[in-house]
């Protein structure tokens, strides 16, 4: 063991882990100890997921072995079966998005599909999607109500859809102190939850509002977890955490389409590759007179609007 | 005004026609039919697993090449049979639960299919003016800009197909066929990804939906309903987005 090189983190981490172990060892020789087998399991594996590195940095083994704890953890913990991808970006492919303001008519079906794919949090009602109902003739979005609760559409409106646009210059990643955030080589902006300190940087940096705070421990009723996972997307967070879209990386990594796409009733949302010519996004932008939110910020956000 | 009205619908028509005439190097006869909606047999397997699709898997949608349209780049691309099966991409797995996410429910719209329950093969000879005895669900909005009747669209000597104006037939699937031969800016942009929807993969087979999977012919206008519910936390207005 002293003989192989190890930085400080996996030297504490053995340590320690040694320390949890003998500890372990012990207890389970005491005829008084209230622990069970399981909790001091957990409390193992959630020691070890507590000294491990960031994401973007293990090797395929350490990916490997996190996602082994993690989902025994899930099963311990919440008593559901989860499978956890580490599903790498697709070479020669950038994730666009379009989205047709004359199709849109508020139905919000996104939203609801997008809090059950990505295992938002019930509690406090999480939503990564917002739609606008704007007034007819209005450009400015300051006048644009998202809280509307009422019958759609409604006369003299359009409805508008934001959420993360995945810039190609994001400057929610550029703030944040710790690397635990950054752009995947698809154009998806990705959080490594287990790295996130939390500090909220990067919502402030965010001029669309995209980002979301996890102020207590996530809820999702056991029965209603999703069970097709990603790590860095819809996989448990945790208080204290920053969360936001990921275009559904656990699906667009798969050739499916993000759950918002597919659920939209009107056909108002196009996705697809921005590298592939022949593609639908692609036939959007050299066909149809697109704009983008706050294009003067230069943050060159993936996602465009269009209208018919 | 209203005989100037009738007067544009029918140019509109006739350059519609022409249209169709020009663009469409299809030359098949009426008798020989691409397809039969009655001979798209569809199994249960199928079916279900469209209506809750397993995650991580591609949906095996009954689709068929379209034809006379190519997407982006003349990639062909297919067109989702749902009178066949009504079922094919009504409805989709999110999470745990499934969502509806067509706009409309062909299942219900076409619940005095087939036809010929009651349109025994015989001629029918369809006048406007008849429509309230039997079709009294049908709310014609076509009929009234247009001036187009029941044969206008439906072919006279079989109710369960369509007549095109160079007097082909398609089948209730081919709906776009029919629809495109005056709504042409829409078929151009059906085509090119940028109207209709895409059923389950950027990737791969493109399988859209046909123009009467979201538009009712006979009601086309989007009903209102209730949305999702709003957001509880919610920056407060004028500071959007």
């Amino acid at each position: 063991m002293l003989h192989k090189r190890v930085d400080r983190r996996g030297a504490l981490g053995m340590l320690l882990g040694g320390a949890v172990a003998g500890a372990q060892a012990l207890g389970a020789c005491a005829p008084l100890s209230a622990e069970t087998d399981e909790e001091r399991e957990v409390k193992l594996l959630a020691w070890r997921e507590y000294i491990k590195g960031n994401y973007r940095f293990m090797t395929e083994a350490e990916r490997a072995e996190t996602i082994a704890r993690l989902e025994r953890l899930a099963e311990l913990q919440r008593g559901v079966e989860v499978t956890i991808q580490s599903t790498g970006a697709q070479p020669g492919v950038l994730f666009g998005y379009a989205f047709n303001i004359s199709k849109c008519k508020g139905f919000r079906r996104c939203v609801e599909a997008c809090i059950n794919e990505n295992n938002l949090d019930r509690n406090a009602d999480t939503q990564y999607i917002r739609i606008f109902e704007i007034e007819d003739g209005v450009v400015d979005l300051d006048k644009a109500d998202a809280t509307f609760q009422h019958e759609v559409p409604a006369e003299g409106h359009f409805y508008l859809g934001t959420q993360c646009f995945q810039c190609a210059d994001p400057p929610c990643v550029k703030v944040c102190p710790v690397g635990a955030t950054w752009q995947e080589p698809d154009g998806i902006t990705v959080i490594d939850y287990d790295w996130c300190i939390g500090c909220r940087y990067c919502m402030a940096a965010c001029p669309y509002w995209a980002r979301r705070f996890n102020w207590a421990e996530p809820e999702v009723p056991p029965e209603e977890v999703n069970p097709n996972q990603h790590y860095l997307g819809n996989r448990a967070r945790m208080k204290g955490r920053v969360e936001k879209c990921t275009f559904c990386i656990h699906r667009t990594r798969q050739g499916r389409l993000p759950a918002c796409a597919e659920a939209c009733p009107t056909g108002a949302r196009v996705f697809g590759n921005l590298l592939d010519p022949d593609s639908e996004i692609r036939w959007v932008l050299a066909n149809k007179r697109v704009f983008r939110l706050k294009e003067d910020l230069k943050t060159e956000p993936r996602f465009w609007y269009f209208s018919d | 005004m209203t005989s100037l009205r009738l007067d544009a619908a029918a140019w509109c028509l006739a350059a519609a026609w022409i249209a169709s005439g020009c663009h469409a190097p299809d030359t098949k006869k009426a008798t020989d039919l691409p397809r039969n909606v009655a001979g798209m047999p569809i199994d249960s397997a199928t079916a279900a697993r469209n209506a809750t699709l397993e995650p991580g898997a591609l949906a095996t949608v009954q689709a068929v090449p379209v034809e006379l349209w190519k997407g982006p780049g003349d990639r062909t691309f297919e067109v989702a049979l749902r009178s066949a099966a009504p079922e094919a991409g009504h409805s989709r797995m999110f999470g745990t639960i499934t969502l509806p996410i067509a706009l409309r429910s062909r299942t219900a719209a076409i619940s005095q299919y087939p036809c010929t329950s009651c349109h025994l093969g015989r001629k029918v000879v369809m006048a406007n003016k008849r429509i309230s005895d039997a079709h009294n669900n049908i709310q014609p909005v076509h009929p009234a800009q247009t001036g187009a009747v029941c044969s206008t669209c439906h072919s006279a000597d079989d109710v369960q197909l369509l007549t095109l104006k160079s007097g082909e037939r398609a089948t209730l699937d081919e709906s776009y066929r029919l629809c495109a031969q005056c709504h042409f800016p829409e078929a151009k942009a059906w085509a090119g990804g940028a109207h209709g929807k895409r059923l389950d993969g950027w990737q791969g087979r493109r399988v859209v939906m046909a123009c009467a999977d979201c538009h009712d012919p006979h009601k086309p206008a989007v009903q209102v309903r209730i949305p999702f519910r709003a957001p509880q936390i919610e920056r407060p207005r004028g500071h959007y987005p």
